[in-house]
């Protein structure tokens, strides 16, 4: 399902004919991303949003942030959750119904990347410890798929996070009261980046779009955080990487992490 | 039939565009009297009948239409290609091997595989059945090079101009080979990138300006400036 | 399933003295209206609508192949719409599963714009027209009416007349035009209507709350100005994507 379109023929041809030069179909250098376009605060109800383009793909990310039960083995901490949807609207293939696999993976990749650089510094999200703590919801709904849906969902989700504004409840009668008015940042430590690239024969592409996908040897997303250090990986796809391949990636991943995080830095701090 | 009565309108779905008794053709409907667009468009309104030029519209096979399409899938003897409409075409096994014959999967793969391009004749259409697609005749068959260009099905008349006056005109000062399928969908092939490029940002002009006159003049003048 | 809008106590003022509304509006008066056609690349008709606080994608596919084959009909196109709220859209986080409401809202949107299309030209096909709510704000059935309608006219389905929707409804003991979250939630009555202004007719129509013979009467005539009012808008981004260009 994140696979989408047969791509006709001709089109990967020259995909590949011009990749023997170096280049790429739309231009760009190969550890290039697409144009990043970041609008926060586009659903006013949520506590915090954003709308994402990349090229032609397009993400609406909304964090809702609301008390819940904490997991039994962290009482101690907050609740982070991240999905994705690709909305029956975003291509003509994408369908409605239970999430497929690649649609599961997604959602998990996104989460994955956030969660594991402990953005959210959870063990300030807690109203009463092993009883109840504050969950943050960052929802991500796909409305146009032209590739890479990783890193969009990724950066609309942490620009929703980044805006987010954490209401305040206090504990009473065993049940946590909404006190009206008061909301504080919610607490941020590091600024998670992915950066997915693909394979074709033995060029490594950044941010593939949709055809360049169906061209696709192999993939991986790398994350990194402030300090470019690597957070979380994934790797998929149908072939493998080599040693030296992959730490180029990772040499890609924190170049153009370290850039696409201004640019994420830049437009937060625009609206805020 | 020519004369036009009226300038023309532009119009969106439920525009009366007239009370007068006209014969109805494309796009429009009567409610009572009253003549209505049912498409977005120019109104065109002759002596005795009245129609609407669409600006947008979904393409329905047509007998004899050359289309562009792009192969899907294969099941048993037939391939089944894209051809940008509500309908898949249908191009069986025997159109290419022959009557009679049974080509295998791997036979049929290496003729037409998925993602080919072909440029193919609508056959045959009815509706209660995809229509029926062919590239028995010269002209027609695998597509080996070019550039897929799509635009709205509507505006291909507006594409080829009078007499092929539009697309003559592009070919020949982009140095371009344009392959023209009713369906909306374009193949520009051309050794030189300059030329595809140039030939392509023209297809792109008739896209978006269709709806307005001296098309073919704006058009020329935008092929005359160099693009640097 | 009742969902939380963030609706506010219902002991709340819904009209002044001077007779004007909670959010300063008055009565006959719709809320900000602006639509925009062609916002997405991959669908075939596409329409952003803001009506008020709504913020809602229209999206249209089609016709194209029906699956399963067996929903299909051999003598004409068929309409499907889903009408989904995103989990962010309201006050308290949706459930991403839809819910018996939005099954609903989507038929009575689906049924709202059956008698506009005409789908005879493409038997065996289905159109799908698909409505994302990215923040509900009392209303959004008939904002989203309004955006699928711009989305199907801009994916060049034929169509006999465009259907503008708008609410009407009471509150404070008036009759009061395009019903807000808060006049939803404490007012007397919210009656939305779906309307083609060319043919005259009424193809969506709901009333929760209680209105007398007289006030039905009226409230039907406020609401069908409203649409109208709703109508040029819808007609504006049409013309402002399709003639606006080049010149």
């Amino acid at each position: 399902m994140t696979d989408f379109s047969i791509i006709d023929k001709l089109k990967r041809s020259k995909i590949l004919d011009l990749l023997q030069e170096g280049k790429r179909i739309d231009g760009r250098a190969l550890d290039e991303h697409r144009t990043l376009d970041v609008v926060t605060g586009v659903v006013p109800h949520a506590n915090g949003s954003a709308r994402v383009r990349l090229g032609d793909t397009e993400v609406v990310a909304g964090v809702k942030i609301q008390p819940d039960r904490p997991f039994p083995d962290t009482g101690d901490r907050g609740i982070f959750i991240c999905t994705a949807e690709i909305l029956p609207l975003a291509h003509p293939s994408a369908e409605t119904g239970p999430p497929q696999p690649p649609v599961i993976e997604l959602a998990r990749v996104v989460d994955r990347g956030i969660r594991e650089s402990g953005m959210i510094d959870l063990s300030q999200c807690v109203l009463e410890e092993n009883k109840s703590v504050i969950g943050i919801f960052s929802d991500n709904v796909v409305t146009d798929h032209d590739g890479n849906l990783f890193d969009t969902c990724s950066y609309a989700s942490v620009a929703a996070i980044m805006t987010s504004k954490m209401p305040k409840w206090e504990m009473k009668d065993d049940k946590p009261v909404l006190v009206e008015g008061e909301e504080v940042d919610t607490p941020i430590t590091t600024i998670p980046v992915s950066v997915t690239m693909g394979r074709i024969g033995e060029f490594i592409l950044a941010d593939p779009n949709i055809d360049e996908w169906a061209c696709l040897d192999a993939r991986i997303t790398i994350t990194t955080n402030s300090d470019g250090n690597i957070v979380a990986l994934q790797k998929g796809g149908k072939d493998g990487f080599t040693y030296e391949q992959i730490v180029k990636c990772s040499e890609i991943s924190i170049s153009s992490g370290a850039k696409i995080r201004e640019i994420i830095k830049k437009a937060v701090g625009e609206t805020q | 039939m020519r004369n036009f009565k009226d300038k023309k309108q532009y119009v969106i779905p439920g525009d009366v565009i007239t009370t007068s008794p006209l014969r109805l053709r494309e796009n429009v409907t009567l409610d009572g009297k009253r003549i209505i667009a049912t498409s977005i468009g120019l109104t065109n309104i002759y002596d005795d009948s009245v129609r609407v030029i669409p600006l947008s519209a979904v393409y329905l096979p047509k007998i004899d239409d050359i289309v562009i399409g792009k192969i899907k899938s294969i099941f048993g003897n037939s391939w089944f290609a894209d051809i940008n409409s509500c309908y898949q075409g249908m191009l069986l096994g025997q159109d290419v091997f022959g009557r009679g014959s049974s080509p295998t999967m791997s036979d049929m793969k290496s003729r037409l595989d998925i993602g080919d391009l072909i440029c193919a004749k609508i056959a045959n259409f009815d509706r209660s059945r995809e229509p029926l697609i062919s590239i028995a005749d010269h002209n027609l068959g695998k597509i080996d090079s070019g550039e897929l260009v799509k635009i709205s099905p509507p505006k291909i008349p507006r594409l080829i101009g009078k007499h092929g006056s539009m697309i003559q005109t592009i070919e020949s000062s982009t140095d371009t080979s344009i392959t023209i399928g009713q369906n909306g969908l374009v193949v520009v092939s051309g050794s030189e990138s300059n030329g595809l490029l140039k030939a392509i940002e023209a297809i792109q002009m008739v896209e978006e300006q269709a709806h307005l006159a001296d098309l073919t003049d704006k058009v020329k003048k935008m092929l005359e400036t160099n693009g640097d | 399933m009742v969902i939380n809008l963030g609706g506010r106590k219902s002991d709340m003022v819904l009209l002044d003295e001077n007779g004007i509304r909670c959010d300063g509006r008055k009565v006959n008066e719709t809320r900000k209206v602006t639509i925009k056609a062609g916002v997405l690349k991959n669908a075939s008709g596409s329409a952003y609508i803001e009506f008020g606080g709504n913020k809602i994608l229209a999206g249209v596919f089609g016709p194209r192949d029906v699956h399963p084959k067996h929903m299909s009909n051999p003598d004409t196109g068929i309409l499907r719409v889903r009408y989904h709220m995103e989990p962010f859209s309201v006050g308290e986080r949706k459930n991403p599963a839809p819910s018996r409401r939005e099954i609903e809202i989507s038929k009575v949107i689906k049924e709202a714009l059956e008698p506009a299309v005409m789908l005879e030209k493409f038997p065996r096909t289905a159109v799908d027209v698909f409505l994302e709510i990215l923040q509900a704000d009392g209303g959004t059935r008939c904002a989203a009416l309004d955006a699928a309608s711009v989305a199907l006219a801009d994916a060049g389905i034929p169509m006999r007349d465009l259907v503008c929707a708008c609410a009407s409804g009471k509150a404070g003991d008036a009759l009061i035009l395009d019903v807000n979250n808060e006049e939803d939630q404490a007012g007397q009555a919210d009656m939305p209507i779906g309307y083609m202004p060319n043919l005259g007719k009424i193809t969506l129509l709901q009333l929760d709350g209680v209105l007398t013979p007289d006030e039905f009467n009226k409230c039907i005539e406020l609401g069908v100005e409203g649409c109208k009012k709703v109508y040029e808008i819808q007609k504006n981004a049409l013309r402002e994507k399709y003639f606006s260009k080049g010149d």
